[in-house]
């Protein structure tokens, strides 16, 4: 294959792989409008809780809403307007969710980050070492993967409120601190209680990439040929793990966004979690639908990336499909 | 790790002198090999590879053929315990540490494994795998690429500096067994393990594969252990043949000498089971009974449950190699067999 056509390729390739992320979007983004019209009954009864309200108030709240037009009438103006970054107006805030979900992604976006490097950095390694290593440690390892996993995060999240702030008072219970300092140091807790579910899916999946390419023949080759055992394990165990490794990482960033829910409102953090959480329970559904839409977003992004990424990791992926 | 650098060349140069050329490149005697659990794997193995001389290891799966093999580069099965010696090119293997061994590899011995596209990282670029054996020893990167598309353009592959960037995928069997040909000969070994090298090939590529073998080995002056299971080809190819049993040898020869004079009844029932494309159309026999693992063989020689001369003394020791025409064979009734 030339170079030229070779890019050509690669330029319809990543347009097919654009095009499917915004046709899933789409269809996520039907969905989540959608779900407001199958709450039993009227909307904006459940939303105004029962209240009782004169019939021309109730209009006056179907029509805001955009509950007076038809089902596609109505999406094609949530969607048109969330196009243009208006996601609403919050039924409780009576402020713009755009401008409500941005306050708070500062706090959300680093929590989510430091977890995410909590995990990726503490899960590869406790991988890496237990297959390395084999035996006992390889036993030990598993375990701390399972228990991790299977313990909920408000669990944790308890355990270490009790352990590292009410015992021993390492850090802040609650609050998200001023001045990056200070705000690594309030986060440090509600992170590595979002962490550690991520930590036990990636030492556990990172030991099973890991045991696979270290029983591979070139790795043995590499061994007969003399290459030293640091330079065997990254250039021909690591590299090789590192296309399902990154796949993980892209899932479970998404799983992170979706743990801040837990995560803040136990740690008492204004975030986008806390604020999913508290919009729930009163019923703002414009603020529901704003931040589902960017959890679907924002999936759909990382893991498009991720299969960019891929034909520069394994050679092998094909970039062209069938034609190839 | 720098002290052993400097160290072993020195070392190196005062056998070389005088006696050097009269070293063999190989030297195995009385190994043998027993898993921690006490499984026996080898039992008294000897194996001579002279400088330059090509020796074949003969023997169905799980003899213990490529075990040997493995051993001369100090790779042992996990928790498994040798005794013996293993000396290749003045080296002791069994008694060498970590930093010994991979000095070895690194310099005196290279390895070629069964199949070519499992033995190279399907990730990384076929430059890097050429190239690996002399960057582990610390060559410069120039001097490295410079002696990749040597090595390439000498084993026969266009275009040595396109290829140097080609992924493994992007090549075929037969090109991917040259070029790990190419880059087990980088570090100018003495001693060749080749394992199998062809079985993973189709015939005619196999031819190939074996001619630029011989070439490069007769350039490079290399001793060569050519593992395998097939007869003829170590008959064609190998000044000597070792034949393996369940772990054991059970007849050294020449090359030629083993079509014509089998000595041992197992070298003659796998020249049997092996079709033939000369002279007559034979049916071929398969050797009754399967084959052993040292473990679970019976006592005194291994092969007599499935041996049609086997007697009742067969079964006290284990039978000693004695002289039979060209053969050393370790039978009490050597040649007798008949067709």
């Amino acid at each position: 294959m030339k170079p030229t056509q070779r890019r050509r390729t690669f330029a319809g390739w990543i347009g097919r792989r654009a095009l499917g992320g915004v046709l899933t979007v789409l269809i996520a983004s039907i969905l989540i409008y959608g779900a407001l019209r199958l709450v039993p009954g009227d909307p904006v009864l459940a939303v105004t809780g029962g209240r009782r309200l004169t019939p021309e108030q109730i209009e006056a709240l179907r029509h805001r809403y955009g509950l007076d037009r038809g089902f596609a009438q109505g999406y094609l103006a949530w969607i048109g307007d969330a196009l243009r970054l208006d996601l609403g107006t919050s039924l409780n805030y009576q402020t713009g969710v755009t401008s409500l979900i941005a306050d708070r992604l500062g706090v959300s976006g680093l929590l989510i980050l430091y977890s995410a490097l909590l995990a990726i950095v503490s899960g590869s390694a406790v991988a890496l070492v237990s297959a390395v290593k084999g035996g006992p440690v390889n036993r030990v390892a598993g375990i701390a993967a399972a228990v991790t996993t299977a313990t909920p995060t408000f669990v944790s999240a308890i355990g270490l409120l009790a352990l590292f702030s009410v015992g021993l008072g390492w850090f802040p219970a609650t609050g998200a601190g001023t001045g990056l300092a200070d705000r690594l140091w309030h986060l440090t807790l509600p992170a590595v209680a979002m962490a550690l579910v991520a930590f036990g899916v990636l030492a556990r999946v990172g030991n099973a990439a890991f045991t696979e390419e270290l029983r591979r023949e070139h790795v043995e080759v590499a061994r007969s040929r003399g290459v030293g055992g640091a330079a065997v394990i990254g250039r021909h165990v690591v590299r090789n793990a590192l296309a399902p490794m990154l796949t993980i990482v892209g899932l479970l960033f998404a799983s992170l966004f979706v743990g801040t829910a837990v995560v803040e409102t136990a740690f008492g953090l204004d975030g986008v979690g806390s604020l999913l959480v508290g919009s729930v329970s009163r019923r703002d559904f414009p603020v529901v639908q704003g931040i589902a839409l960017i959890a679907v977003l924002l999936f759909v992004v990382i893991n498009t990336l991720v299969d960019l990424a891929m034909p520069f990791i394994d050679p092998r992926v094909t970039v062209g499909g069938p034609s190839r | 790790m720098r002290v052993l650098a400097k160290k072993t060349p020195a070392r190196r140069e005062a056998p070389d002198g005088g006696a050097g050329d009269r070293r063999d490149a190989l030297g195995v005697s009385g190994l043998s090999l027993t898993l921690g659990t006490g499984v026996p794997l080898l039992a008294d193995v000897t194996v001579r590879v002279g400088r330059g001389e090509t020796v074949g290891l003969v023997g169905e799966s799980g003899s213990g053929k490529s075990l040997t093999a493995r051993t001369a580069l100090g790779m042992l099965p996990r928790g498994a315990r040798a005794t013996g010696e293993v000396t290749v090119a003045d080296v002791d293997v069994l008694a060498a540490g970590r930093r010994r061994l991979r000095e070895l590899r690194r310099t005196r011995a290279s390895m070629i494994f069964q199949d070519p596209r499992a033995s190279i990282n399907p990730v990384r670029r076929i430059g890097d795998y050429l190239t690996e054996g002399l960057r582990a020893r610390g060559v410069p990167a120039r001097a490295v690429a410079g002696r990749a598309l040597e090595l390439l353009d000498q084993v026969g592959i266009r275009d040595p500096g396109g290829a140097l960037r080609c992924f493994p995928h992007e090549f075929s069997g037969g090109m991917l067994q040259r070029v790990v040909i190419a880059g087990a000969l980088s570090t100018e070994p003495e001693l060749l393990l080749a394992d199998e090298p062809t079985t993973a090939l189709d015939v005619t590529t196999q031819a190939e594969v074996i001619a630029l073998l011989k070439d490069m080995q007769r350039a490079h002056g290399t001793g060569m252990l050519f593992v395998t299971h097939d007869l003829d080809l170590a008959a064609a190819i190998c000044d000597r043949v070792y034949v393996m049993y369940a772990g054991r040898i059970v007849e050294e020869s020449t090359g030629s000498g083993l079509f014509g004079a089998p000595a041992h009844p197992y070298t003659r029932a796998l020249l049997e089971a092996s079709p033939s494309v000369h002279g007559d159309r034979v049916a071929i026999r398969a050797i009754a009974g399967r084959p052993r693992s040292l473990a679970d063989s019976p006592t005194g020689c291994s092969f007599r449950d499935r041996c049609p001369l086997a007697g009742d003394d067969c079964a006290e020791t284990v039978p000693a190699h004695r002289p039979h025409g060209q053969s050393l064979a370790a039978c009490l009734r050597p040649g007798q067999v008949t067709p």
